[in-house]
């Protein structure tokens, strides 16, 4: 066999493997797999690791015992998915005649198709944060619940604060970070995702730290935490370099809250590691917190947020109230009611923000329209063929 | 084919993309932040959700041993009893901060305190026999205060001028830290201030 007949039979083989039925059905059970796979694992892992090691991985790591290796044991929920889709397109594109006969199906099709691509943007894009607010207070920012970022904050200016947030994945590479807009580099010196903080003992080897309260402190590494319910203490050595001099090396955590600075030419930097922030072109106050409970019970009964929404740049200012299932959806952000505390003082906002939430619910529209208009065309076929029947045996008994 | 590998293509440059995006240094400006304005008090004074004071402000000094002092002509002070004791403001315009900072013990020791000075301005440390040198020791009612001052290099230069005092097993430090020019004008009425030092 010749070359270009011999690609030619192995396109076609490819082509019958990526359009197969049985491919979809292996895709399916695969998904199911990892849907329980992944279910079970979040009794040791909690929920978001366990829905990124399974489902929104393109292949399923485990670690062979004692050795420190890990090794491929499935393919990933994010790699299933993909072949699922490429196998929806292509076979709807090879089998699926382009006839009218066959919308119903061409509409569910899509609507498949939608559901994947949008499950894939909400892997890449989206983003969850949460607003965590005193009655009273006013905020114009929210904070991931899962990541950290360095903040170094000139806080120079009397009335403006310059925040450069340096994320956490940046600092767990390692070496030089340039923060831009400003003349300082940080060289990060160590990384601990998990660490527990002590006052430093005479058995303590010498801190790198040099500078701020982490000379006196010893940084003992921890195994990350998995609950979703915990939260991992990290810390980091880090040293400013400014204009070519070292403002010594300084240890920064999550769990020290006092921010330490440094002054370079006159400008005052702070630097703090916390939650990732991302601040919001609009302010947000709690006026009311309500938790309402069932008459001579205190089985609750509703959850709800009075908040003051305040744009001056877009000339907005009103009052909406967030309670459950009623989240408060404003500039591609979804505030949910989602927890509360201090004696009912403080309220706690889930803020997804999604650019693709609408896709599922599209999907699901599409998917239900198809099946309709498909029942509905072989409900007519079969109704034709019916009538039809009945007028050839009424001409034969006549 | 080809519109798989531009589909393929296409996913992979969104991934790399939103991976990108997610590991830059970011940037806002925003107005200072009212520590507590617009809180009640107890909200204040609570830490916040999932931060519980795992390193905790030491207590406030104990009656026995508060130092006081006598306020120059025009400044003003608000004493907050913790860590930070009390901040002085001045008359003197321009950026500038007068504090006053308790902390138990020796709090680390003259030598790493004197360096944190430093360090704070770019200034490199001192050994032991260098911060002799530098120290002015001025006679006070609650005994001897230990005086630096420290000018950092560069075009746009900071200045701090600070004390430390050991009374009644706490270490006190009265620091006054700014831009070069406003430290020197109000330096000779924060030396008076120290000089007024005296046990209540």
């Amino acid at each position: 066999m010749n070359s270009p007949a011999l690609a030619k039979t192995v396109a076609m083989k490819l082509l019958d493997l990526i359009t197969s039925l049985k491919l979809t059905i292996v895709c399916l059970a695969a998904l199911m797999v990892l849907v329980v796979a992944c279910t079970l694992a979040q009794v040791n892992l909690g929920m978001y690791a366990a829905v990124n090691q399974y489902i929104r991985s393109f292949v399923v790591w485990a670690e062979v015992p004692g050795t420190g290796w890990s090794v491929a044991v499935f393919p990933g929920g994010a790699l299933v998915g993909l072949v699922l889709t490429a196998n929806i397109v292509a076979a709807q594109l090879r089998r699926l005649e382009l006839s009218w006969k066959k919308a119903g199906l061409w509409i569910v099709h899509a609507g498949l198709i939608l559901l994947f691509i949008g499950e894939f943007g909400t892997s890449l894009f989206q983003v969850e944060s949460r607003l965590a607010i005193e009655q009273g207070q006013t905020l114009s920012y929210v904070e991931r619940q899962r990541g950290l970022e360095l903040a170094v904050i000139d806080v120079t200016d009397p009335a403006h604060d310059d925040v450069y947030g340096v994320p956490e994945s940046r600092l767990a590479r390692g070496g030089d970070v340039a923060v831009t807009g400003t003349p300082i580099t940080l060289r990060v010196k160590g990384w601990y995702q998990n660490a527990d903080l002590v006052n430093r003992g005479p058995a303590d080897p010498p801190s790198p730290a040099t500078a701020g309260v982490g000379v006196g402190v010893a940084v003992r590494e921890m195994p990350p935490v998995t609950s979703d319910d915990d939260m991992n203490r990290s810390a980091a050595y880090v040293e400013p370099v400014a204009g070519g001099r070292s403002y010594g090396t300084w240890l920064v955590s999550n769990v020290l809250g006092a921010p330490q600075s440094f002054i370079h030419e006159g400008r005052t930097y702070q630097l703090q590691l916390r939650q990732q922030r991302q601040y919001l072109p609009y302010a947000i106050t709690l006026k009311k917190f309500s938790h309402d409970v069932y008459p001579g019970t205190d089985i609750p009964k509703n959850f709800s947020s009075l908040v003051h929404l305040s744009n001056p740049g877009r000339g907005e200012e009103r009052d909406v109230l967030i309670y459950m299932n009623q989240p408060l959806r404003y500039d591609g952000k979804a505030f949910y009611q989602a927890s509360f505390g201090k004696g009912d003082t403080l309220s706690i906002l889930q803020v997804v923000d999604n650019p693709g939430w609408l896709l599922p619910y599209i999907s699901c529209v599409l998917v239900a329209a198809g099946l309709v208009v498909h029942f509905g065309i072989s409900l007519q076929r079969s109704m034709r063929r019916r009538s039809a029947a009945a007028s050839v045996q009424g001409t034969l008994t006549s | 084919m080809n519109i798989k590998i531009a589909a393929s293509a296409a996913a992979l440059a969104v991934a790399v993309a939103g991976g990108c995006r997610r590991d830059e240094v970011t940037h806002y400006r925003v107005p200072k932040e009212r520590a507590g304005a617009d809180l009640t008090p107890a909200a204040v004074a609570a830490p916040p959700p999932g931060m519980a004071g795992d390193v905790p402000a030491p207590p406030p000094p104990s009656g026995q041993a508060r130092l006081t002092w006598t306020l120059p002509a025009g400044w003003s002070q608000s004493l907050t009893g913790g860590m930070r004791y009390a901040t002085l403001k001045t008359p003197v315009p321009g950026k500038l901060d007068v504090s006053v900072v308790v902390l138990p013990g020796p709090a680390g020791g003259e030598l790493a305190n004197v360096n944190r000075w430093r360090n704070q301005i770019g200034l490199p440390p001192l050994d032991a026999a260098a911060m002799a040198k530098e120290r002015k020791t001025l006679a006070t009612k609650a005994g001897p205060l230990a005086v630096y001052d420290f000018t950092s290099e560069g075009q746009q230069k900071s200045r701090v001028v600070a004390a430390l005092a050991e009374a009644g097993g706490s270490t006190w430090f009265l620091k006054m830290a700014g831009d070069e020019k406003p430290v020197a004008t109000a330096r000779a009425e924060f030396i008076r201030m120290l000089e007024s030092v005296h046990l209540e």
